[in-house]
């Protein structure tokens, strides 16, 4: 299993989410985060932002599914056509062992 | 080196932070979260639940029992409590196990996951201390 965490702007947050649900991973976890990327945050004349609002998105699936997943988050998430700086990122981490809490079985 | 993520309703808090002093991890973030869970397709499970949850509510909302459904099958997001706890691998399952009895209800649903993933090292700022000694 694998934990995928994407930051994608909160305004696509529910169209994501949505999407997910309808390609059949409906299950997610959802912290409205801050942060910059590489663009070192936004600057206008002398102020800088580099606390931009993001949320990130967290899911566990199966191994097989990471394609499906990545492409409904890259599709959804981007901006325009050929997507937009502050589109936001997804990692991808091992996840080793779930456990629901309810049936205390381990498990998806 | 693990991190145990633990995601849990918000009223067991308290008695997750106890159960984690009992199995020995005292350190832990939590974070608030939204969040939800496979969609309940048997509506049975969460028919007690829902008969409890509307006799409480006032009866004016012609919204109320909408909501009320919808929280429980999961298709909204609801507010939850996510711990991330460091440990030891020989201490995962004891924590693991302290986490599922302190949240178990008999609500069938909503109770919560619990993540356990691999970390590749941890350095403690004080000391520069790495890996296991520093947690």
């Amino acid at each position: 299993m694998i934990m995928v965490r994407a930051i994608v702007r909160p305004d696509k947050k529910e169209v994501v989410l949505d999407e997910l649900s309808n390609a059949g991973f409906h299950a997610a976890t959802v912290v409205d985060v801050v942060g910059r990327g590489k663009q070192k945050g936004i600057k206008f004349g002398d102020i800088i932002y580099d606390e931009i609002p993001k949320s990130l998105i967290m899911l566990v699936i199966h191994d097989e599914d990471k394609d499906d997943v990545l492409d409904v988050i890259i599709r959804h998430a981007k901006t325009g056509e050929k997507g937009a700086f502050g589109d936001g990122k997804i990692f991808i981490s091992a996840t080793d062992e779930v456990y629901t809490v309810s049936s205390g079985a381990a498990g998806l | 080196m693990k991190e145990i993520i633990a995601i849990v309703r918000i009223n067991k808090v308290g008695a997750t932070k106890k159960a984690l002093v009992q199995a020995g991890a005292a350190g832990f973030t939590a974070l608030k979260v939204m969040g939800r869970g496979r969609l309940v397709e048997d509506k049975a499970v969460i028919a007690e639940r829902r008969a409890t949850l509307l006799a409480l509510a006032q009866k004016d909302d012609y919204n109320t029992e909408k909501l009320i459904t919808e929280f429980l099958d999961g298709t909204r997001l609801f507010p939850r409590r996510m711990f991330t706890v460091l440990a030891h691998d020989e201490d995962v399952s004891k924590i693991v196990k302290a986490i599922i009895e302190a949240n178990r209800t008999d609500y069938n649903v909503g109770d919560g996951k619990i993540f356990v993933l691999p970390v590749l090292d941890a350095v403690r700022v004080r000391t520069k201390e790495c890996g296991d000694a520093a947690i």
